[in-house]
């Protein structure tokens, strides 16, 4: 069994090892994707317990799925990081919607149908989860769960192999090309905790409410109050009117 | 050992108990003590002692059954001459080698052995593959030799406690380069965090915030990161970074790039 495993991880690696060589920013997303056979790849960074946006996602559905689970706290990626085992969601319209109720309705509108999480992890050190969804409702073959579980280790050594040729203090040119690290969110949550005179974890708490209150994404929260459409100072969001920054 | 049966159980015994220590909050020495320990109660042996070489290749006495082992293995490091020492840098194990025939070999080790009551030595190199990391000493006060039995089930201990070793140091390495990913990260987010804050409390702009913020530790020669946290965290005040006055616009000057998301990155 643990022979098979390893031949399927040296297998599956020099597909990713081709990818790599090929080398656009997406690589890693874009061979998960091709090897497991469904829609689309996504890689969810996780330190600690925090999220800490995606490494890379393989295409537009899938990078909604990762901004719908930063915006919400909740979905495939997150479950299979922390309960560290792999998430089946057959079906988002359908069981998967009292599984993840913010998370989902908004994943299938965006495009997909079932979607995946495995846990991202090299020995007992855990890094973050892949995503993968299909655009069809179902569940995976037996040989895809298999092939889902060897590219999430993959993924593991290859973050760690990348990052340890980076200079201490800095991120690897190598996962920063694309990755999306939410930058913009994290300067919001700085703005908001100004506004309402919190600390950040409650100004992300306070952006998240908002966002789920408005029925718009985290980012989308965020770029409002970056531009100054959108402010916190009474305690919840109030949209600014635009005369006063013209 | 006469009693096949009884030994065989204290083998058992030993395997499960060395998986327990290599689960459990892992260390090094109380391994390698541990087994030095099992090798004399389970192997027909009086004494055994645990050599590992430093990152640097030097071999240390790391182990031993007791404080006469530790004394000759320190004394084998300083000479550079005997079982363990030998047996470490060729990667072969020594069997049995009577220490009264050793006296030309070792000159100066063997006397010291006999001394301490030893009649024969063996040495079992600790490696995997070509990686050998260390070695680990048997002694003897009879004459007769260690057995086939013993010599592979001390084989089979010092195996384990390689692979635990190696694993384990696999293991802190991935640790140590997954912290510094997530530190790498946590910069990131503070750096972001404090420029809108600043921009916020000073009323200016998101780029001109990340100016401040940036001149403010360049004058004082301070991570950018370290200064963003002390900002978020109330430790640095506000006018403090703003009495630096108006950073001269690296901008203009082509010093920032400009990030993905149309976030400032510092070059």
């Amino acid at each position: 069994m643990i022979g098979a495993r390893r031949r399927r991880v040296e297998r599956l690696a020099t597909r990713i090892d081709a990818a790599r060589r090929a080398g656009d920013d997406g690589w890693l997303c874009g061979a998960c994707a091709d090897i497991s056979g469904l829609s689309g790849a996504g890689i969810m960074l996780m330190a600690g317990d925090v999220q800490r946006g995606s490494l890379c996602t393989s295409d537009g559905v899938s990078a909604a799925i990762e901004e719908l689970q930063f915006s919400f706290d909740e979905g495939p990626c997150l479950d299979a990081f922390r309960d560290d085992a792999p998430v089946i969601e057959p079906d988002l319209t359908g069981s998967g919607r009292s599984r993840w109720p913010s998370f989902a309705p908004r994943a299938a509108a965006a495009g997909a149908a079932a979607v995946f999480g495995f846990p991202i992890a090299v020995g007992v050190v855990r890094l973050g989860a892949l995503n993968l969804y299909r655009s069809t409702a179902g569940v995976l073959s037996g040989e895809q769960f298999e092939d889902c579980l060897a590219l999430a280790s993959i993924a593991g050594t290859t973050m760690i192999e990348l990052q340890a040729q980076a200079p201490e203090g800095t991120l690897a040119p190598g996962l920063e090309a694309g990755a999306n690290l939410e930058l913009r969110v994290h300067q919001a949550i700085g703005m908001v905790a100004a506004q309402a005179e919190v600390d950040v974890a409650n100004a992300l708490a306070m952006l998240r409410a908002h966002a789920l209150d408005d029925g718009q994404t985290l980012r989308s929260v965020a770029l409002d109050v970056v531009a100054r459409e959108l402010d916190f100072r009474d305690g919840r969001g109030i949209r600014q009117p635009r005369w006063r920054h013209e | 050992m006469s009693d096949v049966g009884s030994r065989e159980s204290s083998l058992v015994a030993t395997f499960v108990e060395l998986t327990d220590v290599l689960v459990d909050d892992f260390d090094v020495v109380e391994l390698l003590t541990y087994l030095a320990g099992r090798c004399v109660e389970v192997l027909g042996v009086d004494a055994a002692g645990m050599m590992l070489a430093s990152p640097t290749g030097t071999l240390q006495a790391v182990a031993s059954s007791s404080e006469a082992v530790r004394t000759l293995e320190l004394f084998e490091l300083q000479t550079r001459q005997g079982p363990c020492y030998e047996c470490f840098y060729n990667a072969t194990p020594l069997a049995n080698v009577s220490l009264s025939d050793a006296l030309e070999r070792w000159p100066d080790f063997a006397p010291l052995a006999l001394d301490a009551g030893f009649r024969s030595a063996t040495a079992l190199p600790m490696r995997v593959g070509n990686t050998t990391i260390g070695a680990m000493n048997l002694f003897r006060s009879a004459r007769a030799d260690l057995g086939v039995a013993d010599l592979i089930a001390a084989r089979a201990f010092a195996h384990v406690a390689t692979i635990g070793i190696l694993q384990h140091r696999a293991i802190e390495a991935v640790q140590v380069i997954n912290d510094q990913l997530s530190a790498a990260l946590e910069s990131r987010v503070l750096i972001e965090q404090a420029k809108g804050m600043l921009a916020e409390r000073a009323g200016v702009e998101v780029e001109e915030a990340f100016e401040r913020l940036r001149s403010f530790a360049r004058n004082r020669n301070r991570r950018l990161a370290q200064v963003a946290e002390g900002f978020i965290g109330g430790e640095l005040a506000l006018d403090e970074i703003l009495e630096d006055g108006p950073a001269r616009s690296a901008l203009r000057h082509g010093q920032v790039g400009e990030g993905r998301d149309g976030t400032l990155v510092d070059p």
